[in-house]
């Protein structure tokens, strides 16, 4: 017969293992007990009986008679044990039947088994003696019934018997009760997580609302389960954005080839056509590129790349990239980064970073306006501001930006593939820097890295 | 998306590639042709760089699968071989592995659908020479396949001169004829460049890559800007000019004519 579900839980298991501990320590608990009892109890019988026999072996012998039978007298127990022989051994006084054969005579206390005769007949019984040959070659024996200790060991039993099986009894109980909710639980959480690998994602754990463990768990599985739902929302929407950005580009190259193949009159003509048509296919090209290497930088491959990077320098060498362009649109490109500040990153994504951000702020700001690259050093952390005199991005836009792959800067962005925010927004997150986009007169970003 | 050369029209006939063995070029020519190698198992592909190279003036072999690929490229002899990273039986990397162990020394282009940065520096790393992702334009490739085989051999050199044009590149000042071109430290490794690059092809990923060191290009015109400069320095009103710009392609570093 196979066990029961139960019995194969954790909380069971240990229930049983601990109910086991308690068994075993309240056993060597008791045996301790029953051990000392007997102890002391022995050692009392022992210093009895030793000062009796020394007291009567003192006396004459005719008194001695005497003394044994006193000895002997009101013992409704029947647990006193004396006997006095003669040397032939011959029983002069007492209750032992025969001179015990197998008693040293040492004045030591020892474990015997007797005779006992009296008023009620014979019994034989264990005793604990004492012997002395005494001066007329007689011999004294003192002894005390030993029968109370086994009752002491009888009423340990007892008691053991009556605490420990119930509390055995409880232990297991528990565990099974304890493991059975456990199991309860599990198995709702099973049917659960079926439920959302099914496709559900909608689907959440239950929690009870006790903050026990269990609870805890729920929570943070709920958390990852919240957050992999807006990702696979974020994603799907994505997926409409890439198509529909993808086929915007593509059906003008069908339309244009399509066109070109039955209109162009001339050779000339024909490859204006054609170099439309590339034109609009490496722009669909471009921004599955641009997909791709956001993919690449989110999938966080390039943490190998990682080194100390000096963010003046680079940020010198974007300026320096972009100053003619700048200069082209009459747009005034100034650095301001002078402190040597160094921020652990992959320098060439770094580089794209700010270069993307200095790039879409040219493009953004009109003619005779500013674009500003300035390094801050703050007590907390480091900030590469790019400010420009452009449009800038409205405040309902501006939560969007840092979204992963949230084409934000429809706006602000006429040409170009339009991803260059989310492509920054990951190699930022990639760092885990920050990205905030400041307020107006025109736009103002700042990359923030904490300080080392 | 065939790139037709200069001075070629689609009606003159052009030159189709019908098989994928040995191509005879259309135009033959005085030295010996440059002979390409091309492991590429994409029929279609593989028809569109024979043509475009064949057109070119190269002598070009095509595998189609990565076994023959190796076999060919251990045979004989070639001068650039062009090679696919993902093929049937034995991959691009693999191949160029093979070659390099057993000191094939030929130039290498690793053709890839990877496009990624980690992706480009393992196939650099397994002994290519240049990595081209796809898709790529045609003269891009041609373009890089032409840079493998006239790599400038003596880097030692401090002055460069190319007709009237002088670059020292010590006192990183130019001179043309008489005339003294001051220039910023990124026109003169941009001059550097096209010099030692003298009637070639050069595109704007290639400069980029070699002159910027990015990988990345950002997708404003910014090298067309920055040689709009170099060329107004270099090519002053009035005198015949040497940087061209190739439509659709690149540029080009000419003497005079």
């Amino acid at each position: 017969m196979p066990l029961p579900e139960f019995t194969r839980s954790t909380t069971f298991q240990w229930a049983i293992a601990i109910a086991g501990a308690f068994a075993t320590g309240t056993l060597v608990l008791f045996g301790f007990v029953y051990w000392e009892t007997a102890t002391y109890m022995t050692a009392r019988i022992d210093s009895v009986i030793g000062s009796e026999l020394t007291v009567i072996a003192a006396e004459p012998p005719e008194l001695r008679m005497h003394l044994v039978d006193t000895r002997l007298e009101g013992d409704p127990r029947r647990i006193k044990v004396a006997g006095l022989f003669a040397a032939d051994g011959r029983r002069i006084a007492g209750n032992v039947e025969r001179r015990p054969s197998d008693l040293t005579p040492d004045g030591k206390p020892h474990d015997i088994e007797i005779v006992r005769l009296d008023v009620r007949g014979s019994e034989p019984q264990m005793i604990r003696a004492v012997a002395l040959n005494l001066p007329d070659n007689g011999l004294l024996v003192i002894g005390r019934n030993i029968d109370e200790l086994g009752d002491i060991a009888d009423i340990v039993e007892r008691a053991l018997t009556l605490g420990i099986l119930p509390a055995l009894a409880i232990a297991i109980a528990a565990g099974v009760l304890l493991s059975l909710r456990a199991q309860r639980r599990l198995e709702a959480v099973v049917q659960t997580v079926r439920r959302i690998v099914a496709g559900d994602l909608r689907e959440r754990l239950p929690v009870r609302g006790a903050g026990d463990p269990f609870d805890q768990l729920a929570l943070i599985v709920n958390g990852m389960l919240d957050e992999i739902e807006g990702l696979i929302q974020e994603i799907s929407g994505v997926g409409d954005d890439i198509a529909h950005e993808v086929r915007t580009p593509l059906t003008r190259v069908r339309a244009s080839l399509e066109r070109g193949r039955e209109n162009a009159a001339t050779l000339e003509e024909l490859r204006a056509i054609a170099d439309r048509a590339i034109g609009g296919l490496d722009k669909s090209l471009a921004i599955v590129t641009a997909l791709l290497r956001i993919a690449e930088i989110e999938h966080g491959r390039r943490l190998a790349g990682f080194g100390e990077v000096e963010l003046a320098g680079v940020m010198h060498e974007v300026a320096e990239l972009y100053d003619p362009v700048a200069e082209d649109r009459h747009v005034q490109l100034d650095v301001e980064a002078t402190d040597i500040v160094n921020v652990r990153g992959d320098h060439d994504l770094l580089f794209e970073a700010i270069a993307n951000l200095v790039d879409n702020a040219i493009k953004f700001t009109p003619a005779n306006g500013r674009v500003e690259l300035k390094l801050l050093k703050h007590a907390d952390d480091i900030v590469i501001r790019i400010s420009d005199t452009g449009s800038g991005i409205n405040e309902t836009e501006r939560d969007f930006v840092t979204r992963r792959f949230y084409r934000s800067d429809k706006s602000r962005c006429t040409q170009g593939v339009g991803l260059g925010l989310s492509l920054v927004a990951a190699i930022i997150k990639l760092h885990g820097f920050r990205l905030a986009i400041g307020a107006g007169p025109g736009c103002t970003i700042e990359i923030i890295a904490p300080r080392a | 998306m065939i790139e037709l050369p200069e001075g070629k029209t689609l009606l003159d006939g052009g030159v189709s590639p019908t098989s994928d063995v040995k191509v005879v070029p259309a135009q033959p020519r005085t030295e010996r042709m440059t002979r390409v190698l091309l492991i590429e198992d994409d029929d279609e592909t593989a028809h569109e760089i024979v043509a475009e190279m064949v057109d070119r003036g190269f002598h070009v072999e095509r595998a189609a699968s990565g076994r023959t690929g190796l076999d060919k490229a251990r045979a004989d002899e070639h001068d650039v071989l062009i090679i696919d990273r993902l093929l049937p039986e034995i991959d691009g990397l693999t191949i160029v592995e093979t070659l390099r162990r057993d000191q094939v020394r030929t130039p290498v282009l690793v053709l890839s659908a990877l496009g990624g940065v980690d992706d480009r520096v393992r196939g650099l790393r397994s002994g290519g020479d240049d990595y081209l992702a796809k898709p790529f334009a045609l003269v891009e490739l041609v373009a890089r396949v032409e840079a493998l085989l006239r790599r400038p051999t003596d880097t030692r050199e401090t002055k460069l001169r190319i007709g009237p044009l002088e670059l020292d590149l010590i006192d990183r000042i130019a001179h043309r004829g008489s005339r003294q071109i001051e220039l910023l430290p990124r026109e003169c490794r941009l001059l550097e460049y096209m010099m030692r690059r003298e009637g070639q092809t050069v595109t704007r990923a290639m400069l980029f890559e070699e002159v910027w060191n990015y990988r990345f290009v950002p997708d404003s015109n910014l090298v067309d800007v920055h040689m709009g400069r170099l060329r107004h320095k270099v090519d002053a009103p009035g005198e015949p000019p040497m940087i061209h710009s190739l439509r659709g392609s690149g540029f080009v570093l000419r003497a005079p004519a």
